[in-house]
């Protein structure tokens, strides 16, 4: 069913890529720069399941595996971070958090 | 390949970028992670496309199903507080020099790709290979037997992860005891 060549998929996980480095840039709610970071690994996903099947490995699958492993790990802590710095300071603009700025 | 498959690429691909850029671009967070679920699944019916039937369901369940989810209840916990933010940038040249230079990014990427090609020796070995196990197996079976033959101490070592992810995460979420 797919054509001979990746490079339709590869593109689509590069555009994706792209727009996630660009929101986790240019947003300042945290909570929409973890959604970029999510963004990311999901186009780094297609990249792998890509590779799974057009080189025939099973191993792309085996990393999409724990690449979304580690991602729900990283989110329940990164979201309880998050959760905690507001319930300090009732604000969660990521340019008023600077008070670690030398 | 047929005309159906093409469609169904090119009608994914076209979702998946729009509502990439909905997660970007909608100044309400909770639109962001309604743009992002349907992102998710999208790249679900990727996966189905390249026939990894088990992959594709686990991104439905665990991603869309569990992580999103977790997403949506701390937005609606902090939406009110959050919509003050974005209202200003220090920096004002800030967004359109991000645009300009994630669409040279984008670009640099799809330059390579378009100038490159897989060499069918790059394949793996009919030993191991992987449309031949998934037409006698079934997706999986084939996952498993990837899973546990080769990747057994990552698979335990993961287990190990979710438990120190959860042990952070009632620690942070602890409020502090008035001594």
């Amino acid at each position: 069913m797919p054509p001979d060549q990746p490079t339709g998929y590869l593109i689509v996980s590069a555009v994706l890529f792209t727009i996630g480095v660009v929101g986790v840039l240019v947003r300042r709610n945290p909570l929409i720069m973890f959604m970029s970071i999510e963004l990311m690994l999901n186009a780094v996903n297609l990249s792998f399941m890509t590779f799974a099947h057009y080189l025939d490995s099973v191993d792309g699958w085996i990393f999409v595996f724990l690449v979304l492993t580690v991602a729900a790990a990283e989110v329940v802590v990164g979201l309880a971070i998050i959760v905690s710095i507001f319930r300090a300071r009732r604000n969660i603009d990521i340019d008023e958090l600077d008070s670690m700025k030398g | 390949m047929n005309t159906s498959a093409t469609f169904a690429f090119v009608a994914l691909g076209v979702t998946a970028t729009l509502s990439g850029l909905g997660v970007i671009l909608f100044r309400n967070a909770v639109y962001s992670a309604l743009s992002l679920i349907l992102n998710l699944f999208s790249l679900a019916l990727f996966f189905l496309l390249l026939n990894a039937l088990f992959l594709a369901v686990v991104q439905v369940l665990i991603y869309t199903g569990a992580i999103m989810v977790l997403f949506l209840f701390v937005v609606t916990m902090l939406a009110p507080e959050a919509q003050e933010t974005e209202q200003r940038d220090p920096i004002r040249w800030q967004k359109g020099a991000a645009a300009g230079l994630g669409v040279i990014l984008a670009g640099g990427l799809s330059y390579i790709l378009f100038s490159s090609v897989i060499s069918p020796a790059a394949r793996a070995s009919t030993a191991n290979s992987l449309s031949k196990m998934i037409d006698q197996f079934g997706s999986i079976q084939a996952f498993g037997m990837g899973l546990f033959h080769g990747f057994l101490f990552p698979f335990e070592v993961t287990s190990i992860l979710l438990v120190v992810a959860i042990i952070g995460a009632l620690v942070l979420g602890r409020r502090a005891s008035k001594d």
